[in-house]
């Protein structure tokens, strides 16, 4: 490089504005190549599960074709997969959001049935007009999730205690509190199987059948409701003081205590915030999926947000990506087995390789660093 | 690994007495692209004491590092008395005799200065360390090197000063016939620094090569043969010490002419805006001291005694046991960080990297910690981006950090650009009092200078300023008044600094001379 003798103003100007092109640029080109690394990444789980099919001796092919087609085939399995979704999506949000704020919380799980439970109860035994029959059901479930968020946050920020034994002792307590209450004052009278009474027509979430006129199995509006919710935690991570303050504690806590936010408050906040989203995912099992309460009604669903949230990258919009992937993988593998003799367990591995990939970014760093000795040499 | 790889060609026209270390094209490019360091080419004779200077980011510690072993150059060559080199990582540096004593010390803390000297080579058979040995070597490698220590004290035990000469006889156990000093200095005091430079002359008398950096140009001029000006990841220029003058390297080392004074009149000094009495808390004992509108106050001590914890009770970071802390009529004693901003507290920390600064939020995140949650940042329980991204602009603009865009990461800045953020953040406030812990620790001349000039401007728009620093010549340069700490008590107190040398005050700092109790509180009632 020649240094010019007299720089005239304007040049003098001109690196200013290329740092700052070269910035925008260098933003644009990481949002492609993270989106491309989140896809490659499944791609080589597929592949990797491909493998191990092979290996079986069984037909990987079919298997494959029914795991990535199957899902799209028939509108009912479509249906199951954006219901799927729907609750995966609060559930990875509801991870998320503890996330930012460094928090580490496994609550989901008491959350949800603590959600359900509430959801249900107002909706068995509540007679109340139209809308506000879905709309109340709905807000017990966010106060009883919140509440429940309420006391590993409070542990954590005023007490010291560890967020991940708090949250994991509560979902044992809360999820055997459920399995009691559901088996011993619940049960539909009559029934054989245990399961509460259904709620009330007028609080069950309506099912998208009803609107676009082809069986969609159960998914109903609440996928509507997931994507407002979604909208709404972007807008408070990224536009309200809260959002702030939780993005700046989980960033640095020492800063954000010297410069004078509330780290305490934030923290619990982020963990009341966090298990109302939970308590909706189980007001959507509930009212949308199930009508009523049935035991382990959440399956392995709570942990499995942990994954979404992780593969979004804790980001509002990432993980509602993430969680339709994640469902249409779920579904998928549901087809696989039925259609083949090839068992859901190779959806289990694609599941654990997209896990250990991306908790690992082995990917992108094994590209960068290939990327890199090309260079050098 | 790569073995290294020795011959008997030499590196470029071999002189009569080969270089004790040479580089020739050395360069550096990161796998990210960033170019450190292009096109070096350096020669140190045997037995001279070689400064290289340079602002942040020139490239100084990245040649070291090459030089070291740490990284491997991208292209050129390395030469150590004449054989051409490949370090595959310290082991072969050190196995060559290249040793190197880093800025943050790498002592074990539970382990006897001897221990730590012999470590890695330590004296014994199979598998004992024999500690009898291991004390008598390094008692007479310090008696060698002029290098005191005391062989079987805990290094966690032991001041800054004696860890640092245990690094360097460390170095000297493992044969180190080329040492490297990374800022040695920063950690010291006057008399520290003034026994560390006997030393050096005297291990480069006995034949060792010194390569020191620092950006001290004061004392580069002092313990220098000859000193190597590095910016921007080139060697500017190599001068013979007793030919240069500070402004001259100075202008080297910033590409372009400055000036090394702080045009400053004297304080017009106002009520006062700080009350602190009787404060005790963790490492602060009885202070009580006074601070006006409009002066700056130097507190001055050997790190370390409690002029950390000082600074954090006055911020509200930490809790004091006992005594008051007033800021203008606001009682703050018992409030938390946010009661003292309120009051007009305003506090650049001396780690900017602990507290200072969320690295991977946006410098615009960083910008507005303090007041997020009121117009014009946010209204009605929302934040307003446009406000804040104007907002980060114009400090951006107004305190000249480099930066390409308010929404870039804070973590991405240099130390020097990072240190304006916080600093563009604290005077932007405007407070009532100013609390600025090491404002210049790690940033380069060219905005050391500049933060002076803010300093002083905050003083004269009615600012109390409370300003602690490792750096003497910088309390003296700035200080309206000065104080001086010693084990968390106030020991001297100076109302006109000018007449100052760094020699006498630290004196106090270390204890030997002390001022009555009656002159440090005069006035202070």
């Amino acid at each position: 490089m020649t240094s010019t003798m007299e720089p005239a103003a304007e040049q003098r100007e001109l690196p200013e504005t290329r740092d700052r092109r070269e910035f925008l640029a260098t933003r644009r080109r990481t949002v492609a190549v993270e989106l491309t690394m989140t896809v490659l990444t499944v791609a080589v789980a597929v592949l990797i599960a491909f493998l191990v099919v092979l290996a079986t001796g069984k037909d990987a092919g079919g298997a494959l074709d029914a795991l990535l087609t199957g899902p799209l085939e028939r509108t009912p399995r479509i249906g199951r997969w954006l219901a799927d979704a729907t609750t995966l999506s609060l559930l990875g949000l509801s991870v998320a959001i503890p996330f930012r704020a460094r928090q580490i919380s496994l609550g989901a799980e008491g959350q949800v049935y603590a959600g359900a439970l509430a959801s249900a109860l107002v909706a068995i035994n509540l007679h109340l007009p139209p809308v506000a029959a879905v709309l109340v059901p709905l807000g017990a479930a966010a106060l009883a999730g919140g509440a429940l968020g309420a006391v590993p946050g409070v542990m954590k920020a005023r007490l010291g205690a560890n967020e991940i034994v708090a949250t994991l002792m509560l979902n044992a307590v809360v999820v055997r509190v459920f399995d009691y209450l559901l088996t011993d004052h619940l049960k539909a009278p009559g029934s054989s199987a245990v399961q509460s009474a259904p709620v009330r027509p007028d609080s069950a979430l309506p099912l998208l059948s009803n609107f676009f006129e082809v069986p969609l199995d159960q998914a109903n509006i609440g996928l509507f409701g997931m994507l407002a919710v979604a909208a709404a935690v972007w807008f408070l991570l990224a536009r309200t003081p809260l959002g702030y303050r939780i993005r700046v504690t989980g960033s640095n806590p020492d800063f954000a205590r010297y410069g004078g936010l509330d780290v305490p408050r934030t923290i619990e906040w982020s963990f009341v915030i966090g298990g109302a989203l939970a308590g909706l995912a189980g007001a959507h099992l509930a009212l949308g999926i199930y009508g009523g309460l049935q035991p382990d009604m959440a399956g392995g669903l709570a942990f499995e947000g942990i994954v979404v949230a992780l593969l979004g990258r804790n980001n509002p919009v990432g993980v509602v990506a993430a969680a339709l992937l994640y469902s249409y993988l779920r579904v998928g593998g549901d087809v696989m087995e039925q259609q083949t003799d090839v068992g859901s367990d190779a959806v289990t591995i694609i599941q654990a390789v997209i896990v250990l990939l991306v908790t690992a970014r082995a990917l992108p760093e094994l590209v960068k660093r290939y990327l890199a000795r090309r260079e050098a040499r | 690994m790569e073995p290294i790889e020795e011959t008997d060609e030499t590196v470029g026209t071999a002189p009569a007495a080969p270089p004790a270390l040479q580089a020739v094209g050395l360069g550096k490019t990161y796998p990210n692209g960033t170019r450190a360091v292009s096109g070096v080419d350096l020669s140190v004779p045997r037995g001279e004491i070689r400064a290289i200077v340079g602002q942040n980011g020139a490239g100084k510690s990245t040649l070291m590092k090459l030089l070291y072993g740490l990284e491997q150059p991208s292209a050129g060559q390395l030469g150590v008395h004449g054989r051409r080199v490949r370090f595959a990582g310290p082991q072969d540096a050190i196995a060559l005799g290249v040793g190197m004593v880093h800025q943050n010390l790498m002592l074990v803390p539970s382990f006897t200065v001897a221990e730590n000297v012999v470590l890695g080579v330590e004296p014994g058979r199979a598998g004992r360390v024999d500690r009898a040995a291991a004390v008598e070597r390094t008692a007479a490698l310090a008696e060698q090197s002029g290098l005191a220590v005391d062989p079987e004290a805990r290094v966690d035990a032991v001041s800054v000063g004696m860890r640092q000469r245990a690094e360097i006889l460390k170095a000297l156990h493992r044969g180190a016939r080329i040492l490297i000093l990374d800022e040695p200095t920063a950690v010291l005091t006057p008399q520290e620094t003034t026994d560390l430079f006997t030393a050096i002359r005297r291990l480069r008398d006995a034949g060792m090569t010194v390569l020191f950096i620092s950006h001290k140009l004061k004392e580069v001029r002092e313990i220098s043969d000859r000193v190597t000006v590095m910016r921007a990841g080139s060697v500017i220029d190599t001068v013979r010490t007793e030919e240069s003058t500070p402004a001259q390297l100075a202008s080297m080392m910033v590409g372009r002419e400055m000036s090394l004074d702080v045009p400053r009149h004297p304080a017009r000094p106002g009520a006062n805006t700080l009350r602190v009495r009787e404060l005790s808390g963790p490492a602060v004992h009885g202070v009580s001291l006074d601070i006006a509108a409009g002066e700056i106050v130097g507190l001055a001590g050997v790190e370390g005694n409690g002029q950390t914890e000082l600074v954090e009770l006055l911020a509200g970071l930490r809790r004091p046991t006992a005594g008051t802390v007033t800021v203008d009529d606001t009682d703050v004693t018992h409030l938390d960080a946010a009661g003292h901003r309120r009051a007009g507290v305003a506090h650049v920390p001396e780690d900017r990297l602990t507290n200072g600064a969320a690295l991977d939020r946006s410098i615009a995140d960083n910008l507005i910690v303090d007041r997020h949650d009121r117009p014009p940042v946010a209204r009605r329980g929302i934040l307003r981006t446009r406000r804040i991204r104007e907002l980060a602009e114009d400090l951006i603009s107004r305190y000249a950090i480099r930066a390409p865009h308010p929404d870039a990461a804070a973590g991405a800045l240099s130390g020097g650009n990072l240190q304006k953020v916080v600093v563009a953040r604290e005077l932007s406030a405007e407070p009532r009092l100013l609390l600025a812990a090491q404002l210049t620790r790690g940033v380069d001349i060219g905005a050391m200078h500049f933060m002076y000039e803010r300093l002083v401007e905050a003083r004269d728009a009615g600012a109390a300023v409370l300003l602690v620093s490792a750096d003497l010549g910088e309390l003296l340069a700035l200080s309206d008044r000065l104080l001086v700490i010693k084990d968390g008590r106030l020991v001297a107190r100076f109302d006109d600094p000018a007449e100052l040398t760094e020699e006498t005050t630290g004196l106090y700092m270390l204890g030997v001379e002390r001022h009555p109790d009656e002159r440090i509180t005069a006035g202070v009632r």
